[in-house]
C-alpha cells in the first residue's frame, strides 16, 4: 500500500515538474519571472477561500495576476476588498421604465470579463406580453427593429442574491456561500463544476463556463476581485455577484451605471435613508417566484 | 435690483441649490464666497416640506425640497446648451408674449402639454437666461427640476428620493443626480424607441422556435382526471 502511495507521489511530482518544464520551454524566459512551476504547485494545494490565511490569500491573488499576464498578456489588479460593516445590498428594477435595450447585458459582459466567444451572459432581459407574467412564455431572444415593442413589457433577470439561497445548499463542496453583505459568491478555484447549483437555482441565474473565456487584451477589465470578475478557468459555475469589486468600494454595479433609463436602483437595505428603502416603502414591489421562499434581495416595481 | 440679486445667486451657486429666499440679500452675496459652508447650511436646514412664504411679502413662494430627503447635487448642463446664454440674441430683441409659430433658431413644434403650455410657461420673459416657476419666480437653467415639479410633482418627489431618474457613478457617498432635462427633452419629453443590443446566441444544439406552447401535455389533462371522481 505504502509502496503504491510512493509511486503515486512520484508520478505526481514528475507530472507537475513536466508541466512546469513544458510551459517554460514553450514560452521561453517569461517576463513575469518564470514562476510557472511554483504557481502550478501552489494552485494544486490552494485551499477554500474561507480557510485561507491572509498570507495565503495574498499569494493566491499574485498567482491570479501572473496567470492573467501569461494567458491574456494584461496586468490585472486582483483585489480582496472585504465587505463593509452594516451593509446588505438590495436591488430594485422599475419595470415600467425598462425598455429592453439590453445595454445592461453588454455592460455586464465587458465589466465581468465574460468570454466574448461563449457569449455567456449573466443578465437576461425577458420580453413578456403586456399584463402577463407567465415566465414560461417569455422570450429573451427578441430582436425587433426598435424597442419597446407595442403590447410587450420587459423584465431583466439576473442573480437574485437570495437570502436563503438554494444553490448554496446544493453545493457538495461548499464552493459557494453568502457573504456578510448578502452577495452570494463562488470560489472558482474550489468549484468542481458539478452544476448541482444550476439545477437548484429557480431563476436560471447560474451559468457554466464551457470554454476558457476569450477576451481581447484591450477589452480586459483590470479591476478585479477574487470572488468576482477575475479571469475564470474553464469548467466552473459563475453568476452575477452585484459587481462585488465595484459595490464594495461604493460604486454602482455596471448594469446600473449602463442603464440609460435609470430603471435600476441599488443600495444598502440596512440604511433607512437609502434609495432602495424608499422604493420598498413607497412602491408596489414584488419578487419573482416569491412562493419558493428563497427570499431574493431583488425587487421589481412599477410607477 | 432684482436682476443683480439673481445674477449673484446664480454665479454663486453653480451647485444645484440656491440659497433660501428667506435669506437677506447681503447674506446671499457673502454666501457666494463661503459657498461650501453655505451649501452645508442649506442642506442641514432643508427647511419646511413645501414652499415657504417669506417674511418679505414681495418675494414669491419657492419649493425648498422634502424633509428627510437625502441631499443631492445636480449635474450642470449649461455648457452643453448650444444657444445658452439666451440673452446673446434676446438682449437685442423686444420680449413678445404673443403665442405664435416660431421660425428661426428654435424648434417650431412643442410636443409637450398638448397645447396647454407655451414658451413662457417655463421660460422667463424678462430674464431670458432663466426659467420661471408657475408663481413667476426666476429659476436657474440647472435647476430645471423645480420647473418640472410644478406639474409633475409625484415624479419630482420620486426623483428627489431616488426612485425616478438616474444617480451618477456611486451608490454610497455624495449623491449626484442627472437633471430631468438630461433624459427628457423638455420640448418633446417622450422617450423615443431605439434599436436593442443584439440578442443572445441560441445555445449550441438548441433551436429557436417561437409560438410553441409547452405547458399542456396531450397525455394528461387536469379536468379529465377530476371528472372520474
Amino acid at each position: 500500500m505504502s509502496n503504491g502511495g510512493n509511486n503515486f507521489d512520484k508520478a505526481r511530482r514528475k507530472f507537475l515538474a513536466g508541466l512546469g518544464m513544458g510551459a517554460a520551454a514553450a514560452v521561453g524566459q517569461p517576463a513575469w519571472g518564470g514562476e510557472i512551476f511554483q504557481d502550478a504547485f501552489a494552485d494544486f494545494f490552494q485551499k477554500d477561500y474561507r480557510r485561507m490565511s491572509a498570507e495565503e490569500i495574498a499569494a493566491a491573488l499574485e498567482r491570479i495576476e501572473r496567470k492573467a499576464k501569461s494567458r491574456y498578456d494584461v496586468e490585472i489588479d486582483c483585489q480582496n476588498t472585504p465587505p463593509q460593516q452594516g451593509v446588505v445590498y438590495g436591488y430594485a428594477i422599475n419595470i415600467s421604465r425598462c425598455k429592453g435595450y439590453r445595454d445592461c447585458v453588454y455592460a455586464c459582459v465587458k465589466e465581468n470579463n465574460l468570454g466574448r466567444d461563449s457569449q455567456m451572459q449573466y443578465i437576461r432581459v425577458l420580453q413578456l406580453d403586456q399584463g402577463n407574467f407567465n415566465l414560461e412564455h417569455s422570450d429573451h431572444y427578441y430582436d425587433p427593429e426598435t424597442v419597446p415593442v407595442e403590447g410587450k413589457h420587459y423584465l431583466p433577470v439576473q442573480c437574485m442574491q437570495c437570502d436563503d439561497p438554494p444553490c448554496v445548499k446544493a453545493c457538495p463542496v461548499e464552493a459557494t456561500w453568502m457573504e456578510p453583505d448578502g452577495i452570494v459568491v463562488v470560489d472558482y478555484d474550489w468549484c468542481i463544476g458539478c452544476r448541482y447549483c444550476m439545477a437548484a437555482c429557480p431563476y436560471w441565474a447560474r451559468h457554466f463556463n464551457w470554454t476558457v473565456p476569450e477576451i481581447p487584451a484591450e477589452e480586459m477589465n483590470t479591476d478585479t476581485h477574487y470572488l468576482g470578475n477575475r479571469p475564470r478557468p474553464r469548467g466552473v459555475v459563475e453568476k452575477c455577484h452585484f459587481c462585488i469589486h465595484r459595490t464594495r468600494k461604493g460604486q454602482q454595479p455596471a448594469c446600473m451605471e449602463a442603464c440609460p433609463t435609470g430603471s435600476r436602483i441599488f443600495g444598502n437595505l440596512l440604511d433607512p435613508d437609502s434609495e432602495i428603502r424608499y422604493v420598498l416603502a413607497n412602491k408596489q414591489v414584488f419578487r419573482l417566484k416569491e412562493d419558493l421562499g428563497t427570499e431574493p434581495k431583488f425587487w421589481y416595481f412599477s410607477d | 435690483m432684482r436682476m443683480s440679486r439673481i445674477r449673484n445667486r446664480v454665479l454663486g451657486s453653480n451647485v444645484a441649490h440656491p440659497l433660501s429666499p428667506t435669506d437677506p440679500a447681503g447674506l446671499r452675496t457673502a454666501a457666494a464666497k463661503y459657498l461650501p459652508l453655505a451649501v452645508m447650511l442649506f442642506f442641514s436646514a432643508l427647511l419646511s416640506a413645501y414652499a415657504q412664504e417669506s417674511a418679505d411679502s414681495s418675494q414669491a413662494l419657492r419649493f425648498e425640497g422634502y424633509p428627510n430627503a437625502p441631499t443631492f447635487s445636480v449635474v450642470p448642463r449649461k455648457e452643453d446648451l448650444f444657444f445658452y446664454p439666451c440673452d446673446q440674441c434676446h438682449e437685442s430683441m423686444e420680449p413678445n408674449p404673443e403665442i405664435r409659430q416660431l421660425d428661426a433658431m428654435h424648434d417650431s413644434t412643442l410636443e409637450h402639454g398638448r397645447g396647454r403650455i407655451w414658451c413662457t410657461s417655463c421660460h422667463d420673459l424678462e430674464n431670458e437666461n432663466f426659467l420661471r416657476t408657475l408663481l413667476d419666480e426666476p429659476v436657474d437653467i440647472d435647476e430645471a427640476y423645480l420647473i418640472c415639479g410644478g406639474c409633475h410633482a409625484n415624479r419630482q418627489k420620486d426623483w428627489t428620493f431616488g426612485a425616478h431618474g438616474k444617480r451618477v457613478a456611486n451608490w454610497q457617498g455624495d449623491r449626484t443626480l442627472y437633471n430631468c432635462t438630461h433624459c427628457h427633452n423638455p420640448h418633446s419629453p417622450a422617450i423615443r424607441a431605439r434599436a436593442p443590443k443584439p440578442a443572445p446566441p441560441v445555445r449550441a444544439g438548441l433551436k429557436l422556435e417561437r409560438g410553441v406552447v409547452h405547458e399542456k401535455s396531450p397525455n394528461w389533462d387536469f379536468r379529465e382526471e377530476h371528472e372520474d371522481q
